[in-house]
């Protein structure tokens, strides 16, 4: 406090040089526009068609601004596949990813090896996209609910053990600290200090999950894994623009309405 | 209880215990140490100078780098996860930050102190036995806090999340009750009173107990061994009475401040509150 009283000194202290401007982000922002521009003449990309050639859409048009409504009687069956699926999934998928997230955090996973393996496995879990494991599970179990549903759970698990376990990583130490010190083995020591802490996240990140699950499950359904996906791509050979219509608006109400519900209960939760 | 059962002869002995920390840091210089089952010390010494390390030795959450360190007839140098868990079941330690789960229940803090004597399916569903809610209740009676047993840990002031805390430890049955700097992070009252729960566990259940303190009006009037450490020796052992501001000057290394001690102790004594041993 004293210090902060004391008479400013005779002579300021020479204010620091201006530093020279950062000329590799100037270049890299450059080079990300260079690369864009070079990208779009490789595909020629061009916006032509939406201005000259929109006409050949005008039946799909039409089709989309008739809605077959009554055709949505018949398919309540598939979107009740696709919910199914999308909870089934979600389910399985995060119960192994707290197993995973506690595997690949150092702060609980047993040893190194341990950690850095389920890291690695995480990661490689991840890189594929949902549409990927679709077409991988359709291809091993055939079409059906079954490959959509194995299909989510591998993307779930990317998910939310990645989430998860970078929650993990930022909790108290305190609590795992007085947990060994008491004698306990890694497991208690995971049940009684880790999880108590990460629960609201990822309480938070199993519902985030299951919104992806059932915006997910329709794609996945396009490839052969059941649900309402499989009726659009049916509708869609068929060119039956008008049910797909009803199809899509009313997937739409659902997913909107399920977002809204699972944002709001994640709100209650953090 | 265990107590009762335990061998009689639970003394902690360092024999030339050395603590080199990764990064080079000498935490413990050849240390010769012996506690005897029953005491109470305290030790004392500025930060760095190896308390915290001395206390963290002794249950083993600091390695120790070479040397013996024994409690009763267990040696902690060397020894297996089991074997090491085993030992630091026996051993309670009380933390400056508490430590305590927070969005759990005080009984569920207190009850993970009967970990080391709870099957894993058994912790693993939270269905702890009946006779170890029982243990946890009369702990939580001890530090007079019972009846927040159900209550959220993070709704507790900080003096009520350290009795917590020393319930949990009791809750263990232990031997030996460690405390790293317990109520640093405590208004005065508090720290007062926190001490003299600690002070009256030891009196009563006769468990052997090690505190650090740095603030050195509370290591006197709570300490009957005060322990001196500076860069990782011990440089003074000996009796409240013969740690006088002389001694504490050795062991700071320079002349004593305002900042040594509690601020408004005095005023508290004169409250009528503590009783001086």
């Amino acid at each position: 406090m004293s210090v902060a009283t004391e008479a400013p000194p005779r002579t300021a202290p020479t204010r620091p040089a201006k530093p020279r401007p950062n000329w590799g982000l100037w270049g890299g922002l450059l080079m990300a526009l260079l690369i864009t521009v070079l990208a779009a003449r490789s595909i020629e990309f061009t916006l032509e068609p939406l201005l000259y050639d929109y006409d050949r859409g005008r039946p799909v048009l039409e089709g989309f601004l008739d809605p077959e409504w009554t055709y949505l009687g018949r398919v309540w069956e598939p979107f009740l596949e696709t919910f199914s699926i999308a909870v089934i999934a979600s389910l399985i998928g995060c119960s192994l990813a707290l197993v995973m997230a506690l595997l690949a955090s150092k702060v609980s996973a047993p040893n190194r090896a341990t950690y850095v393996i389920s890291k690695q496995l995480l990661s490689v879990i991840r890189s594929l996209p949902d549409v990927a494991y679709g077409l991988l599970f359709v291809a091993a179990v055939g079409t059906g609910a079954l490959a959509g549903i194995l299909a989510l759970i591998f993307f779930n698990l990317g998910i939310a053990a990645k989430l998860t376990s970078e929650t993990v990583d930022a909790i108290d130490p305190g609590p795992v600290e007085a947990t060994d010190a008491v004698g306990a083995g890694i497991i208690e020591r995971a049940r009684v200090a880790i999880v108590p802490q990460v629960l609201p996240s990822y309480i938070s990140y199993c519902l985030y999950v299951f919104e992806l699950n059932i915006r997910a499950s329709v794609i996945i359904g396009l490839v052969g894994g059941g649900g309402i996906g499989n009726v659009i791509r049916v509708e869609l050979s068929r060119f039956n623009y008008g049910r797909l219509s009803a199809v899509i608006i009313a997937l739409f109400v659902v997913v909107f309405a399920l977002d809204a519900l699972s944002r709001t209960l994640r709100r209650r939760l953090v | 209880m265990v107590q009762a059962a335990a061998p009689s002869d639970q003394t902690i002995r360092f024999r030339d215990v050395s603590v080199v920390y990764p990064n080079g840091v000498r935490g413990l210089d050849h240390v010769d140490l012996e506690i005897p089952p029953g005491q109470f010390v305290v030790v004392v010494g500025l930060s760095g100078a190896g308390k915290s390390t001395l206390v963290r030795t002794i249950n083993g959450l600091v390695p120790v780098t070479s040397g013996s360190l024994t409690v009763g007839d267990r040696e902690l140098v060397g020894v297996g996860r089991r074997q090491l868990r085993r030992l630091r079941a026996d051993i309670g330690m009380v933390f400056q930050s508490f430590n305590l789960v927070t969005r759990t229940s005080v009984l569920n803090n207190v009850l993970t102190g009967r970990l080391h004597d709870t099957p894993l399916w058994r912790s693993l569903l939270g269905w702890y036995r009946a006779e170890d809610k029982e243990i946890a209740f009369q702990a939580l009676e001890r530090v007079g806090i019972v009846e927040k047993a159900y209550t959220r840990a993070s709704q507790l002031s900080g003096g009520q999340q350290q009795r917590v805390a020393i319930a949990r430890v009791l809750a263990q049955e232990p031997l030996v009750m460690l405390a790293d700097e317990p109520v640093a992070s405590l208004d005065p009252p508090t720290a007062n009173l926190v001490m003299r729960d600690l002070q009256r566990i030891n009196h009563d259940l006769g468990i052997t107990t090690v505190v650090n303190l740095h603030f050195l009006d509370l290591a006197r009037r709570y300490g009957a061994r005060i322990i001196g450490m500076r860069a990782g020796n011990i440089v003074f052992d000996g009796t409240a009475e013969e740690a006088d501001d002389k001694v504490f000057e050795d062991i700071y290394g320079r002349s004593l401040t305002a900042e040594d001690v509690l601020p408004d102790s005095v005023r508290i004594e004169s409250l009528g509150g503590p009783d001086t041993p």
